[in-house]
């Protein structure tokens, strides 16, 4: 599991300091890209740089996007024009703030869940890590349990 | 309507989106020195052009527009100043959308004049006007009628 940005800033500041071991909370963190609007709270609220807002949109998610939603809405407008299914993702312009796809970086990721809390769509679900979610929790929905409640 | 109905080029039509604080006014202007404009053209009032969103775009050219422009202010002179800043961007996002999938990215287009400048206004219509009728009619499917 590794360090939070800040952590490792900590870390080389301490004279001799050495990398014993590091906590993690370790949710799983499941992704669903089709109820992302890319407003980027995750990447905001990310301890450890994992998700961020990228520069590229994927068109394929609003032709995803359920109906009802705002993204769902102008997917199906696309839907009626398009000529053939989309080349692949397209650069954003800077002051486009909320059509982005949101990088998702697994390796940097500490499972805290803290991405998930914040999401505004409920785009992002943490889902309990796997060792302690084995027989007990099977039952429990998803987002009844958040990260804090795995740890204590 | 089917789009093979919609054959006849007198059919054809540009929604264009003015910002209230200029292009709006200049349309007015243009419209008491008597100069006509393409009856092709639809106006659409705006408090700013920073408040065109790409889904009014897209959905213009899915209910029946065959080109979408956005009229705002000099680049500077937005009375909100930089929501002028913010249509040139979201006007050039949807313009990658519909490139994406294969749609002519002329379809949508931002043109910038201000209050004082009603020829200059005729001029964009006229030029948009000129640029839809040559190409070919927008054809939509039914696909999202049934989703939604």
């Amino acid at each position: 599991m590794p360090l939070t940005t800040r952590g490792r800033e900590i870390l080389s500041r301490v004279p001799g300091g050495v990398l014993h071991s590091t906590t993690g909370v370790g949710c799983e963190i499941v992704r669903h890209e089709e109820l992302c609007v890319g407003c980027g709270k995750c990447a905001t609220n990310c301890p450890s740089g994992a998700s961020q807002r990228g520069d590229l949109f994927d068109v394929g998610q609003l032709l995803d996007a359920p109906a009802d939603s705002r993204r769902g809405a102008l997917g199906g407008a696309l839907r009626r024009i398009m000529r053939h299914a989309p080349d692949g993702p397209v650069e954003v312009p800077p002051r486009v703030t909320t059509y982005r796809t949101v990088v998702y970086d697994d390796e940097k990721c500490l499972g805290c869940g803290t991405c998930a809390r914040g999401c505004p769509t409920e785009a992002i679900e943490a889902r309990p890590p796997k060792a302690d979610a084995a027989p007990a929790t099977a039952a429990v929905p998803a987002h009844a349990t958040s990260a804090v409640e795995v740890r204590a | 309507m089917a789009a093979a109905e919609r054959r006849s080029a007198d059919e054809r039509s540009v929604v264009a989106f003015c910002c209230r604080e200029c292009a709006y006014a200049a349309a007015d202007a243009s419209a008491n020195a008597r100069t006509s404009l393409p009856p092709t053209v639809r106006l659409v009032l705006m408090p700013c052009t920073g408040r065109v969103s790409p889904l009014h775009m897209l959905s213009a050219l899915a209910e029946g527009a065959d080109g979408v422009m956005v009229a705002g202010c000099l680049e500077g002179q937005c009375h909100y100043r930089e929501g002028n800043f913010n249509a040139i961007d979201r006007v050039a996002f949807v313009q990658r959308l519909l490139r994406s999938v294969g749609v002519e990215p002329e379809r949508c287009r931002m043109f910038t004049m201000s209050a004082g400048e009603p020829l200059k206004f005729v001029a964009a219509v006229k030029e948009m006007d000129r640029v839809i009728g040559a190409l070919p009619l927008l054809e939509r499917s039914d696909v999202a009628k049934a989703v939604a």
